[in-house]
């Protein structure tokens, strides 16, 4: 009988804390790639993402990594790579020597880690910072340290918790460009633990979505972001006009700030609303059919 | 004139194909880390400066004491090797108040401690690793002023093999007791420090400890004589014997002194009697209590070590 072997895999995964449900019967597997795992606070992605570490062990079910469970052998721990959301980084010592310490206590023997260091340094772009300590870094420094930390060992797969907390827009844009090269071009598999949906939706392949302790969402982030049926009429003027020269044509339309908003019949609508859009006399400069946005995730009731 | 040339190479990344060693290179590199993190190697100046410090501190003694006996020579109220150990308890206790809480307190302030317990390193492994490297420390610390001691001795002797041959026995016997006074120093300080991120609070509650349980054990077990002196009756000479208040169980209350507890092991394992007024009070106990208590001593704080990080939460 063969089994299929995946990078993660939750079957019937529950965590209590006395009377608190973290996670209730959750299943899923991750396969190569960049998983989002998305939810607000509380929702159980630290709660999973430390029973996959081995930090904590399941009440009952399973959480496995390429089909070993952390919690039972700590060797199994040796190709995760795992960056925190917190501070973690000591401050007196050099990043070259605090990672070639790292890469060590990944297993990887001395001389192997000083070349491992230097190359991972390299790789999130602190080449000529790394002999600086640590606590002269900015806190954009500092995140990439911690990305170098969980890449020394050159782990087949990497859990981030909140990889772009504390960071400016560029910082951000930086690191997530970083991990998205990371996860595709090296072919090291990503797990994301964010509640920002941005960063999900512009570097991860796939989603699983919690809340309050359930999987309640999970699949390609294009299966989210699709069409919608609803078309968006964005104009300079003339709203009004425009809404009344499409009711003449018998569509049904609203304003929505700067739009006119129309839900999409058929294909032959497009013509009425070009004729609307002359005999309204407005200025278009947009129109488009809106897509879907993982913030429509929270917005749909749990479970629907 | 030949035109510059260049070429531009992306390195990229490059997968590690190297040799992976597992949970045996993970504890090593704790151990490693830990010796280096207490003698500040790798480290700034500042960091350097107290274990260098201590460390000259505590070999002192040996050295002077080296010297007067190469050059006056040894005579038999010379302080032994089991003295030496009495001599530096009270600088290696503060030198392992001080140093200790280093490799435990900045891995829990700093958030390092999530990276480790995440990688092939069990929350045992680290403790384990840890209480190693500050055992070595302070084992190359007592070790290397009796190695001192003894060629100062050596030196000092009229025929340097017979002084050998007789007393080869020494190098044994300061080994074993070395190995009970660092677990000793080692287990203690490395405990407290595990009920603490801030190394100052460590460190004093530490030196407080063992300052505190000097006078406390005095009260409870040495009289007082005519001069207002705290001695123990058995040292009373051809003074007055006097009585403690606790009487007969002054004895057990000497063991108080947290100090002295490894020296009254080390005690059994030299044949030279101890003239300490606390050492003679427990010389009176059967063997078994001072190892017994020794033991409860260094088993409890390490037990306490191990089951305090085996609650933390990352």
């Amino acid at each position: 009988m063969l089994y299929t072997l995946y990078m993660l895999e939750a079957k019937g995964l529950t965590k209590r804390y006395g009377d608190v449900i973290a996670l209730e019967s959750v299943d899923f597997q991750i396969n190569e790639g960049i998983t989002g795992l998305l939810g607000p606070n509380g929702a159980g992605k630290s709660t999973t993402i430390k029973l996959f570490l081995g930090l904590i062990e399941p009440t009952s079910g399973s959480a496995e990594v390429i089909g070993q469970k952390p919690y039972e052998s700590v060797e199994s721990r040796a190709r995760l790579g795992y960056m925190p959301e917190h501070d973690c980084l000591p401050a007196s010592v050099t990043a070259a020597e605090f990672l070639t310490h790292m890469a060590q206590v990944s297993g990887i023997p001395p001389t192997y880690a000083r070349t491992r260091a230097a190359d991972t340094l390299r790789h999130v772009g602190l080449d000529e910072e790394r002999y600086r300590s640590i606590g002269e870094y900015s806190t954009g420094m500092k995140q990439r340290v911690k990305l170098a930390q969980a890449l020394v060992h050159d782990p087949v797969l990497v859990l981030l918790d909140e990889p772009t907390a504390g960071l400016d827009p560029g910082g951000r844009e930086d690191m997530l460009a970083l991990i998205k090269r990371t996860g595709q071009e090296f072919g090291i598999s990503i797990l994301l633990s964010s509640h920002l949906m941005g960063d999900v939706e512009s570097i991860c392949d796939r989603i699983i979505v919690l809340e309050e302790g359930h999987v309640t969402e999970e699949g390609e982030v294009s299966q989210f972001t699709q069409e919608t049926q609803t078309l968006y009429i964005e104009v300079d003027d003339h709203l009004e006009e425009l809404v009344e020269a499409l009711s003449k044509r018998g569509i049904t339309a609203t304003v929505d700030g700067l739009s006119v908003v129309v839900q999409k019949e058929s294909e032959e609508q497009y013509d009425a609303i070009r004729d609307a859009i002359v005999e309204a006399d407005a200025r278009l400069r947009r129109l488009a059919p809106r897509r879907h946005g993982l913030t429509d995730i929270f917005r749909r009731a749990p479970n629907e | 004139m030949s035109e510059a040339q260049g070429e531009v190479f992306d390195l990229g990344y490059h997968h590690y194909e190297g040799p992976r060693e597992g949970r045996m290179r993970a504890r090593k590199a704790i151990w490693i880390n830990g010796v280096r993190t207490a003698l500040g190697i790798g480290r700034g100046w500042g960091s350097k400066a107290i274990p260098v410090l201590l460390f000259i501190a505590t070999m002192t003694p040996a050295v002077v004491l080296s010297i007067i006996a190469a050059t006056l020579g040894a005579t038999e109220d010379f302080p032994s090797h089991d003295d030496y150990y009495q001599i530096i308890s009270t600088l290696l206790i503060i030198f392992s108040a001080i140093i200790a809480p280093e490799l435990l307190c900045p891995d829990r302030r700093d958030g390092v401690i999530s990276l480790y317990l995440v990688r092939p390193l069990s929350t045992t492994d680290y403790v384990a690793g840890r209480w190693a490297a500050f055992l070595t420390v302070t084992l190359a610390l007592v070790y290397l002023g009796q190695v001192v001691l003894f060629i100062g001795f050596v030196l000092a002797a009229d025929e340097i093999w017979d002084y050998l041959r007789d007393n080869w026995l020494d190098v044994p016997r300061f080994l074993l007791a070395g190995l009970v006074v660092a677990i000793f120093t080692t287990t203690i300080p490395l405990a407290v420090s595990a009920f603490t991120t801030r190394r100052a609070y460590a460190a004093a509650f530490v030196i407080g400890l063992f300052i505190i349980s000097i006078p406390v054990s005095a009260i409870l077990s040495l009289c007082e004589d005519d001069q207002g002196q705290r001695r123990s009756e058995f040292a009373a000479g051809e003074q007055e014997p006097c009585r403690p208040a606790t009487g007969e169980a002054a004895k057990w209350f000497a063991l108080i002194n947290l100090g002295a507890v490894p020296i009254h092991v080390s005690d059994l394992i030299f044949p030279e009697e101890n003239n300490s007024e606390f050492a003679q009070l427990v010389a009176e106990l059967p063997h078994i209590v001072p190892v017994g208590w020794y033991l409860l001593l260094t088993a409890g704080p390490g037990f306490v070590l191990w089951w305090q990080y085996k609650r933390i939460s990352i």
